[in-house]
C-alpha cells in the first residue's frame, strides 16, 4: 500500500527545472540556457564591468571585490541567510566570492601569479550558471552594506553580477520581457490598455463616493498641475484600496493634481531595470522623464512604491542633468505628512482601531531615507501603532523585493516563504498587530502570500488606504 | 654571516619595508582617491554636510555599529585587536623618540597579549566561518598566523627581558638617523623584526587595505550631499 501511495506520488509529481545551485530555479530554461557555453562570454562582459563605462559604480563595485575580509559580519544581517537557517550558500560573503573568485584569477595579478592560495579560480560552466541563479536568492536589501564595518556592499556585487548576465542575454522575463519591453511598449508592465485604466479609475470613483457620500474627481492626464502622482501599475489591478486612498486624499485636500494614462507614454511608476540592468534602467527612466515632461508638473509624487522613488527621487539626480527634469520628486509619504502637519487632512484615529505595524520598505527606508514620515501619518491616524523589531535600517526585507513577488517559476514562490518569509513572518507575529502597513507594491504582493502561507491573524494595507479611512468629513 | 643576516635584517630590510609599505599604501590610496564618483548609492540615515560624514565615519571606525549589532562576537574580537595593536605600536613609535619606562615593559606586553588573543579569535571564527559562512583563503590565514607569531614574540621578549633595551634603542634610532649600529643579537629578536617587517610589507597587498577602504566604503554609504535639494 505505502507503496502504491509512493507511485501515485511521484506520479503527480510537478516536473522541476533542473538544479543548477540549490533546490530553486529563477530562471526558466529557455533563458539560462544551461546546456550553451557561456563563460567566454560572461568575462567579456565582466572585463566591460571592470572599466570606466561602468563609472556609476566603478568605486563600490571594486572596493567591494578588493577590501573584503571574509569577517562574515555581513552574513549575520542577511535575511535570507537568517531565515535558510544559516545555509553557507545564501550568506552575502560567499555569493560575492563565487564571483570574487573569478575576479582574482582573470583581473587580478596576485591571482593569476597564486591562484588558489589567494583565492583565485577560473570558473567552469556549471560555475557559470549556478552563479546566474545565486543572484537571484538576493533581494539587494542592503541589510548586509549596513552590518559591514567597511561599508562593503554584497547587494551592489548582487546588481553588477546581474547586469553582466543581463549584458549576455539572461535576465528573468518577468523583469525584462514582461516587465521593462512591455512597459516602454504598452505604458505599463502588466500592459493596462487605456480603456482599462479608465474603468478602474470609475470603479474607484464610485467607490468612494459611495462609502463616504462625497463627490470626487480624478483627473487623468492634465497638463500643468502642481502634482502629478504616478502609481505601481499593480496597485491599480491587485491593490486598488491604496489608489483609492490616494485618490481620497488628493480630492480631500484639493489639490491640483492628476494621474496619466498610457496616452502619455508611460503611466507606470515601476523600473524594474534598477534590479538587473543600466541600460534598461535608464530606457526606463528616460521614458518616465519624456512622459512627466509631457505633462509639465511641478511635482511627480511617487505613489506607494519603493524602487520607483530610489529610481526617480536620487539616481535621476545624478544620471540626468537638471535642465532635462524640470519638476522636483518627492514621495507621498512627504506630502501626506506635511498635509496633516499643516492640519490639511483631518484624521479620526479611532477609525482604525486594530493594532497596526509598519514595515520599512527596503527602497523607501534604507535605500530612500522615508523612515519617520510614514511613521508620523500612522500614528495620526491610528489609534494603536506598534514598531516591529528590528526597525528602520535594521528592518528584514520582506522577500519580495528586486521584483522576487512577482517571481513565481518553478518552486520560486516557496524560497521566498521559507527563507525571507521566514523571518518576516516572525517578526510580524511578535508585533501582535491585526494589520501590517507597507508602502510598496512588492512588500505588499508578498505579505499577500506570506499571511497565508503562514497562516498569520493580520492583513496588510497601504498607508494611504489607512489615512483615507481617517478622513473625517 | 651570523653577524651579516642580523645587519641585514636590521639595517638593510627597514629600508626596503618602510620603501615598500609607503608607496603601495599611497598607491592604494590614490587609486580610490582618483575613481570615478559613484551615484547615489546611499544607506540611511545617511549626512548632507562634509563635516557630517567625517564625523560619522570616524564614530563608526572606533564603535564598529554593524558588527555591534548582528555579531558581538567578532566586534569583541575586533576590539581586543586593534586595541591591543594600536597601542602596541603606539609604544613602537614613541620608542623612536625615548627608551620605554619599566612601567611600559607590561603595558606593551598586555597591549601585545590583547592583540594576539584576537587575532587567534580571529582564526578560530575562520575555521568556523568556513563551514558557516564563507571560504578563507591561504592569504587571510597567513596573515593571521604571520601577525600571531610575531604579537607573541614580541610580548615574549619582553615579559622575558631577553633584549637590553638600551641596546634596542640605540639601533632603532640609528636606523632613523641613517647611523646603523648592530641590532640587539638575541635571534627571537632577530625573528621577530624580521617577521615584523615581512608583515608590514604584506599589509597594504591585502590587510591594510581595509582601513582604507573603510574610509571610501562608509563615505559612498554616508554620503547623500547630491541629492539634496531635493
Amino acid at each position: 500500500m505505502e507503496e502504491e501511495v509512493g507511485k501515485m506520488e511521484r506520479v503527480v509529481e510537478v516536473p522541476k527545472l533542473e538544479r543548477v545551485f540549490d533546490d530553486y530555479r529563477a530562471l526558466s530554461d529557455e533563458i539560462i540556457r544551461i546546456e550553451e557555453p557561456k563563460k567566454e562570454k560572461f568575462l567579456e562582459a565582466m572585463r566591460k564591468s571592470l572599466t570606466k563605462q561602468n563609472w556609476p559604480f566603478l568605486k563600490p563595485y571594486k572596493l567591494t571585490l578588493e577590501a573584503c575580509t571574509h569577517c562574515g559580519t555581513c552574513a549575520e544581517a542577511c535575511s535570507v541567510y537568517i531565515g535558510s537557517g544559516k545555509k553557507k550558500i545564501y550568506s552575502p560573503v560567499h555569493r560575492s566570492d563565487m564571483f570574487r573568485k573569478i575576479y582574482k584569477k582573470h583581473f587580478t595579478l596576485s591571482g593569476k601569479l597564486f591562484g588558489s592560495l589567494v583565492g583565485a579560480k577560473d570558473p567552469s560552466e556549471e560555475d557559470i550558471n549556478a552563479l546566474a541563479e545565486a543572484v537571484w536568492r538576493c533581494t539587494i536589501c542592503r541589510r548586509c552594506a549596513m552590518a559591514c564595518p567597511f561599508g562593503l556592499d554584497n547587494g551592489l556585487i548582487t546588481r553588477e553580477v546581474r547586469k553582466i548576465f543581463a549584458d549576455i542575454g539572461i535576465a528573468p522575463d518577468e523583469l525584462k520581457e514582461k516587465g521593462v519591453e512591455n512597459h516602454l511598449k504598452f505604458g505599463s508592465a502588466p500592459k493596462i490598455p487605456y480603456e482599462g485604466l479608465m474603468n478602474i479609475l470609475e470603479f474607484i470613483k464610485e467607490e468612494i463616493e459611495e462609502e463616504k457620500g462625497v463627490e470626487i474627481e480624478i483627473p487623468v492626464d492634465k497638463k500643468g498641475v502642481k502634482y502629478l502622482v504616478m502609481n505601481n501599475a499593480g496597485d491599480y489591478l491587485a491593490f486598488t484600496e491604496t489608489v483609492q486612498g490616494i485618490v481620497e486624499i488628493m480630492n480631500y485636500a484639493n489639490a491640483d493634481w492628476s494621474l496619466n494614462s498610457p496616452k502619455t507614454g508611460v503611466f507606470d511608476v515601476v523600473n524594474y531595470g534598477l534590479f538587473y540592468s543600466d541600460e534598461d534602467f535608464v530606457r526606463v527612466m528616460k521614458a518616465h522623464v519624456d512622459t512627466i515632461n509631457k505633462l509639465e508638473p511641478e511635482y511627480v509624487v511617487i505613489g506607494e512604491c519603493g524602487h520607483a522613488y530610489d529610481a526617480l527621487a536620487h539616481f535621476l539626480k545624478d544620471l540626468f542633468p537638471p535642465e532635462e527634469r524640470p519638476f522636483k520628486v518627492i514621495s507621498l509619504m512627504e506630502l501626506v505628512d506635511q498635509w496633516i502637519r499643516e492640519g490639511k487632512l483631518k484624521l479620526d484615529k479611532e477609525k482604525n482601531p486594530e493594532p497596526v505595524t509598519f514595515h520599512d520598505s527596503c527602497k523607501w527606508g534604507r535605500t530612500g531615507g522615508i523612515y519617520e514620515e510614514p511613521r508620523r501619518i500612522l500614528k495620526a491616524a491610528c489609534k494603536d501603532f506598534r514598531e516591529m523589531q528590528p526597525n528602520r535600517e535594521w528592518n528584514h526585507c520582506c522577500g519580495g523585493g528586486s521584483g522576487f513577488a512577482i517571481m513565481h517559476k518553478d518552486d520560486f514562490f516557496k524560497f521566498r516563504m521559507e527563507t525571507y518569509g521566514r523571518v518576516k513572518a516572525e517578526q510580524l507575529r511578535q508585533t501582535g498587530a491585526k494589520i501590517v502597513a507597507t508602502i510598496c507594491a512588492n512588500c505588499k504582493a508578498q505579505f499577500r502570500e506570506l499571511v497565508e502561507y503562514w497562516k498569520l491573524d493580520m492583513r496588510y494595507a497601504g498607508v494611504s488606504e489607512l489615512v483615507a479611512n481617517a478622513l473625517v468629513y | 654571516m651570523a653577524g651579516d643576516l642580523a645587519w641585514i635584517i636590521g639595517n638593510v630590510l627597514p629600508y626596503v619595508t618602510l620603501a615598500v609599505f609607503f608607496i603601495v599604501l599611497i598607491y592604494n590610496f590614490l587609486k580610490w582617491v582618483f575613481m570615478p564618483r559613484p551615484v547615489v548609492w546611499s544607506l540611511f540615515p545617511a549626512k548632507r554636510s562634509t563635516f557630517d560624514i567625517l564625523l560619522t565615519i570616524a564614530a563608526r571606525i572606533f564603535t564598529l555599529p554593524g558588527p555591534r549589532k548582528v555579531d558581538i562576537t567578532i566586534w569583541v574580537l575586533a576590539w581586543l585587536f586593534h586595541i591591543g595593536l594600536i597601542v602596541s605600536l603606539l609604544l613602537h613609535a614613541k620608542y623612536i623618540l625615548m627608551p620605554s619606562f619599566p612601567a611600559e615593559y607590561y603595558l606593551g606586553s598586555a597591549a601585545g597579549v590583547a592583540a594576539a588573543i584576537g587575532t587567534l579569535g580571529f582564526i578560530i571564527r575562520r575555521i568556523d566561518l568556513a563551514k558557516t559562512k564563507a571560504d578563507s583563503t591561504f592569504a587571510d590565514y597567513f596573515a593571521l598566523i604571520l601577525l600571531l607569531v610575531t604579537l607573541s614574540l614580541g610580548a615574549y621578549l619582553r615579559l622575558g627581558e631577553l633584549v637590553e633595551p638600551g641596546v634596542t634603542w640605540a639601533w632603532v634610532r640609528g636606523v632613523l638617523t641613517l647611523n646603523p649600529v648592530p641590532p640587539p643579537e638575541h635571534p627571537l629578536f632577530l625573528v621577530h623584526i624580521l617577521l615584523a617587517q615581512i608583515y608590514l610589507m604584506y599589509l597594504p597587498f591585502k590587510t591594510l587595505i581595509h582601513p582604507i577602504a573603510i574610509l571610501f566604503g562608509q563615505k559612498i554609504i554616508l554620503d547623500e550631499r547630491h541629492i539634496y535639494p531635493r
